[in-house]
């Protein structure tokens, strides 16, 4: 059972999973492609989340990503997850700085 | 090829075996790539071969049977770790290995480079018997009444692919000793065995049953007292089989066997293993004295020779060199020969990731392995590595060689050897990260010279309820908890998983993680405060009570 | 429904298949069909008509059906076929088949191709424990094979 989002001022969605082949964290875009870096994932307002997350998640399989799931953002530049989990997800183990996903090659 | 000392040597028929389940698990891959197999039913298939989803990439599970390496199978790991994943490793609770940064695609390759070395990830998860643990100091130790390893490698023969018990109610979870010290957290086990000589000269076994931690920690409770050991695989598929059949299903929070067995209590339990017992052909799954005489042939033991003024040498060595007579007594232990030492390696450098190690790290250990104990290796349920055997007018050497890389700390069972679950910072069901508190704890207690004044006291860290870092069974434990989002920290005292184990009383209400440390801190001083001669942490405690160490916890500057 | 023989027995076709429950009323059911939960002992009396059992896994990760299978093989010594059907996955073809399971119905999604029920019957030489089958040591140890 999906929990109603409630959202802060100042705050988005944006979609998450992780790629199939090499388990990678993703976050879906705009043009539906899944990205690596956080910054270019689409921010979705809470009452348009939950038709395209049923669309992306239906293409999962098609789109080589697992677990598709939506996740509270401050919608800054780029978008910051609430959580500590997510952010730990879009930025990388706080316990190796040098596997950053930002600075990553 | 020379057979190890202190694990089974495979054969021919044995390394088929791994090649089959390597094929087996690549057509996994194959139907979960081309959509034949859903994520859901990949799961639980990818799982049983010890490979997890965890936040950032896979992350893979290779099994340390009862914790024993030798040297070309820790070399192998290194490699893979430099080839495969971002050069390190991390050392488990249960004895095993795991890789953080692993691709679905490559674990094929993996796991085919981990067969060359007689190696697998089988069974290291998912909801069957997982890999069997035992004493980190087998054969080695003084203490010890029978050797486990020979009977943990039967039991890990024996659950391989078993294929009544591969979709169990839950995970199921066995150790198994042979020291009246016990070693193994035996009774916080599915099932836990305890090994003595029998009459006849083969070993009988005590077996505990429905202990464990996790969300409802359970203290196991005696099934048998004394099973012989032609029974003893028909006892444990007995015991499997009533927790199969009626272990519950229908919630995961309540389907390990401990939840049974308190269910309908123990007697209750016993009995209904007899009954299975009794209509069982027993003849069948009789585990004969031929069947163990051939696995142990396969065990090579080491040809203990020692020159007759090695321990004079250590002693003389321990005099002229403080700092090494330090390690000395925080990271050895006695063994049964006189001319030889146990020396136990920490991984839990002041301010490092408990149970990390790179692969530089993993290979020296190898070559250290090979010049000092008979290329041999053990892996403890406390994340540290052993060398079981180690003569004594060497061990100054070995010491010099482990300081090189970072690896002399003399910490071992003392508040600097913090074990601790990789927490929020890799795993997909953690609430909090457990390795910065540990690394925080570890840069507080720096100081070897205050470890040892403070002496025995364990720190267990899990980063949710899971409780893979074991704190209810920590002197003090923390467990992390999400509170809308934010991470904080639940206080126990007093759990312990050696004899007399005990599970941690909470303290009170969970603290926000930058309050953890002091607070933690101002537990040590308590003690340090009110010990008594001789006390330690734990006897402190127990004259006390909790509520002198609660009011420290909480006490507000 | 398509079945598929895990042995060399052959599946046989019953028009009445009856619940645990119904089999009292019913003197010419032949053919039982057990849910996960039900207790195999409980089909004691009623043995020696029944020419089939078959068992209902609800989801493959639903493991009860493995000792059912070996309760009425091992326990009540019954000769008939076991049959498995519901969600069932190839993976287990040779753990159902060394439980005592004759033959399943497969399923009807891709997880139904016979190649794969029928690779995985060969997936492994040998064994590390006993099951119900006639078996054979292969080497020391406790690795054995079943024997033709």
């Amino acid at each position: 059972m999906k929990r109603p989002v409630r959202l802060e001022p100042g705050q988005k969605l944006v979609l998450t999973a992780n790629r199939l082949l090499d388990g990678r964290t993703v976050w879906w875009c705009a043009d539906g492609a899944w990205d690596l870096h956080i910054g270019r994932a689409a921010l979705l307002d809470a009452d348009e989340a939950e038709a395209v997350l049923a669309r992306v998640a239906g293409e999962a399989q098609r789109d080589g990503v697992v677990g598709v799931y939506d996740t509270a953002v401050q919608a800054a530049v780029p978008p910051e997850p609430v959580t500590v989990r997510e952010k730990i997800r879009a930025h990388g183990p706080t316990v190796h700085p040098e596997f950053a996903v930002e600075t990553e090659q | 090829m020379s057979i190890p000392v202190g694990h089974y040597q495979y054969d021919r028929i044995d390394r088929d075996f791994l090649q089959a389940r390597i094929a087996e698990f690549e057509g996994q891959v194959q139907r979960r790539l081309d959509g034949t197999l859903s994520e859901d039913e990949f799961k639980p298939l990818r799982l049983m071969n010890g490979l997890y989803l965890q936040l950032h990439a896979y992350m893979l599970r290779v099994a340390i049977p009862y914790g024993i390496l030798d040297s070309r199978q820790l070399r192998k790991l290194g490699e893979i770790a430099r080839r495969y994943d971002r050069d390190y490793g991390h050392f488990t609770t249960r004895q095993n290995i795991q890789f953080n940064w692993i691709r679905l695609e490559d674990t094929p390759a993996i796991l085919r480079e981990l067969a060359e070395v007689d190696m697998h990830a089988i069974q290291t998860s998912g909801n069957c018997i997982r890999n069997v643990t035992a004493d980190e100091y087998a054969g080695a130790a003084a203490d010890e009444l029978v050797d486990p390893r020979v009977h943990a490698e039967i039991l890990r023969q024996w659950s391989t692919l078993h294929p009544e018990f591969t979709f169990l109610p839950r995970k199921f979870k066995i150790a198994i000793s042979g020291s009246p010290n016990d070693r193994v957290a035996a009774r916080f086990h599915d099932i836990g065995i305890l090994a003595r000589p029998g009459e006849d000269g083969a070993p009988v076994f005590r077996i505990f049953v429905g202990g464990g931690l996790g969300r409802t920690p359970v203290i196991g409770e005696e099934l048998f007292d004394s099973v012989r050991e032609e029974h003893l695989l028909a006892t444990l598929e007995a015991i499997l089989r009533v927790y199969n059949a009626h272990g519950r299903r229908d919630n995961i929070y309540k389907a390990r066997i401990k939840i049974l067995v308190q269910a309908i209590g123990v007697e209750a339990y016993r009995e209904a293993v007899e009954a299975e017992l009794a209509q069982m052909d027993l003849e069948r799954y009789r585990l004969t004295p031929e069947a163990v005489a051939a696995i142990r042939s396969r065990f090579a033991v080491p040809l203990l020779e020692a020159p007759a003024d090695a321990d004079a040498v250590l002693a003389q060595q321990r005099r002229e060199d403080p700092l090494f007579d330090r390690w000395v007594r925080s990271n050895t232990h006695v063994h049964r020969d006189p001319g030889h030492i146990i020396a136990t390696i920490s991984l839990k450098p002041a301010g490092g990731i408990p149970g990390d190690a790179t692969s530089a790290q993993i290979a020296r250990l190898a070559d250290l392995a090979d010049a000092y104990s008979f290329g041999e290796i053990r892996i403890t349920h406390l994340q540290n590595v052993v060398l079981g055997h180690v003569r004594k007018d060497r061990l100054r050497d070995l010491w010099l060689g482990l300081s090189e890389v970072g690896l002399a700390e003399a910490n071992i069972g003392l508040i600097g050897d913090i074990v601790a679950c990789p927490g929020l910072d890799y795993c997909a069901l953690a609430n909090a990260r457990s390795i910065p508190i540990a690394q925080k704890l570890g840069a507080r207690f720096a100081d070897t010279a205050l470890q040892a004044e403070i002496g025995a006291l364990r720190i267990n860290i899990s980063g949710c309820i899971n409780a893979c870092g074991h704190h209810h069974a920590g002197h003090i434990g923390l467990l992390g908890v999400d509170k809308r989002g934010e991470e904080f920290f639940q206080l126990t005292v007093g759990g312990r998983a050696e004899n007399g184990a005990a599970i941690g009383t909470i303290l009170g209400a969970a603290l926000p993680e930058d309050e953890t440390v002091d607070a933690i801190a101002r537990l040590v001083d308590c003690y340090l405060g009110r010990r008594e001669s001789g006390e330690t942490f734990l006897d402190t405690l127990t004259r006390l009570g909790h509520e002198p160490f609660r009011e420290a916890a909480y006490e507000t500057v | 429904m398509k079945l598929f023989e895990l042995g060399e027995r052959t599946a046989q076709v019953h028009d009445v298949l009856v619940t645990l429950a119904e089999l009292a009323e019913r003197d010419d059911a032949r053919a039982v069909l057990l849910e996960s939960a039900d207790d195999p002992a409980l089909l004691k009396p009623y043995l020696n008509r029944l020419d089939l059992v078959v068992l209902r896994f609800p989801i493959f990760r639903d493991g009860r059906g493995f000792t059912q299978a070996r309760e009425l093989r091992e326990y009540l010594r019954f000769s008939g076929e076991i049959r498995a059907e519901g969600h069932i996955l190839p993976d287990q073809a040779a753990f159902l088949r060394r439980c005592g399971v004759d033959s399943v119905v497969l399923p009807k999604d891709g997880n139904g191709d016979p190649a794969l029920w029928e690779k995985q019957l060969r997936q492994f030489p040998v064994a590390y424990q006993r099951s119900v089958l006639p078996e054979r040591s292969v080497g020391p140890g406790l690795r054995v094979e079943e024997a033709p």
